[in-house]
């Protein structure tokens, strides 16, 4: 803030400088070698008292007259010149340091504000963008674990799936297989059954039939008579 | 004898056997004639049959019965065949002759067998049931192809089963 206030200083006093150093012979006097051998000459004349002719011939007036021919200073001015230059100068530099210089200073500090601000919202921006990105990253990390957490999960689903139908199938087939031999041995155990009570069946008829032929009335008398002795054999 | 109608004509039988003084031969009549008539399909099937005239099937009891039984006997038949209890008969006389042995203090014990038995048989079985059980029986023998040989004599719910047809039957038991 300060080297900008120098700056704003230096700069009206290099234009000044610059004025009086570089300023022209025309620009010093503002006469012509004319009007000044004129002046020199009615003022030589007042002092002789009106002697032109004497005037003319002192060499010293000669000198001063030929000092109209050199050129004036080309770095001073003439002095009201500088008084009224440095009058409006002031007034100018016043004006400047009063108003132009305050509003100049607020636009800048307004200006260093706005890119301060803009510096700030920029790092805040970076700030939280760099927070999106962590937690960005972050939500990606857990989206990673979480898929695959579901990945683990369906995975040893699937194996406990594959395990349990296996075990089922296993079951299932033990069962069928149990039952199989089951209605196997069942059939078996009726086939021999049914084949047994068939022989039985021909082997009585066969018996009956040789029972009925060899029962005549002897026969039958006796068992009647072995029945009657057997029920009183029997007591009760 | 849940029968209240059975009760009823086995009643009236053993009444009428009583007053007409012949009561064990009636009875014995009677008993034969159920199991003929248990035992022959034909004879069943006719007396049974309502669309024969009731005239018609007391007509056939008298010609079976004509000399073969009493005239008491006849009768009685013939009353329950024209009342068209014929298929009931065997009912009837079963527990008809149960009154009647029972009136003479006595059980009926009645025997199966493929052959009639002697006199001298039916006593000793008797002697031997009483002696058994100490009931005092009367036998009634039913033929019954069936028994094969030997004797099934039922004691009221008591069997006593000496069948050689029994003996198949075990052995065809122990067969299996």
């Amino acid at each position: 803030m300060s080297q900008r206030r120098n700056r704003l200083v230096a700069a009206p006093l290099i234009a000044v400088l610059g004025l009086v150093a570089l300023a022209g012979p025309a620009g010093a006097s503002g006469e012509s070698v004319g009007a000044c051998m004129a002046d020199h000459l009615l003022e030589l004349v007042e002092e002789e008292h009106g002697d032109l002719g004497h005037v003319l011939h002192d060499e010293k007036v000669q000198e001063n007259l030929e000092k109209c021919f050199e050129a004036p200073n080309p770095i001073l001015p003439e002095t009201n010149e500088i008084i009224w230059g440095a009058l409006s100068f002031f007034l100018l530099f016043f004006f400047m340091v009063k108003k132009g210089f305050p509003a100049v200073k607020g636009a800048m500090d307004a200006r260093a504000d706005r890119i301060r601000s803009d510096l700030d919202a920029a790092e805040q921006a970076k700030i939280d963008a760099k927070a999106v990105e962590a937690d960005y990253v972050s939500r990606l990390a857990d989206a990673k674990g979480e898929a695959s957490r579901l990945i683990d999960e369906a995975r040893g689903a699937a194996d406990r799936l594959r395990a349990d139908l296996a075990a089922r199938a296993e079951a299932d087939i033990a069962a069928l297989r149990e039952r199989a031999a089951a209605d196997i041995e069942s059939s078996r155990q009726q086939a021999i059954a049914d084949l047994r009570a068939e022989v039985a069946g021909i082997a009585l008829g066969a018996a009956e039939r040789v029972v009925q032929a060899s029962l005549d009335a002897e026969v039958h008398g006796h068992l009647i008579d072995a029945y009657i002795d057997e029920v009183a054999g029997s007591n009760g | 004898m849940a029968d209240p109608r059975v009760a009823g004509y086995a009643e009236a039988l053993f009444a009428v056997a009583v007053a007409e003084g012949d009561l064990v031969a009636v009875e014995d009549e009677l008993f034969r004639f159920a199991q003929a008539l248990l035992a022959n399909d034909d004879l069943r099937t006719t007396l049974t049959d309502q669309s024969v005239p009731a005239a018609r099937r007391q007509q056939v009891v008298e010609d079976l019965l004509d000399g073969k039984a009493s005239a008491t006997t006849s009768a009685l038949v013939s009353m329950v065949v024209a009342a068209g209890r014929a298929a009931e008969l065997p009912a009837i006389v079963d527990a008809m002759v149960e009154r009647s042995v029972a009136s003479r203090n006595r059980t009926v014990a009645t025997v199966r067998a493929a052959v009639d038995l002697t006199d001298d048989q039916r006593q000793r079985l008797a002697a031997a049931i009483h002696a058994s059980t100490g009931k005092e029986v009367e036998v009634k023998v039913v033929l019954d192809p069936s028994v094969l040989g030997g004797v099934v004599t039922e004691i009221g719910d008591d069997i006593i089963d000496g069948s050689v047809r029994r003996r198949l039957n075990q052995l065809r038991e122990s067969f299996r």
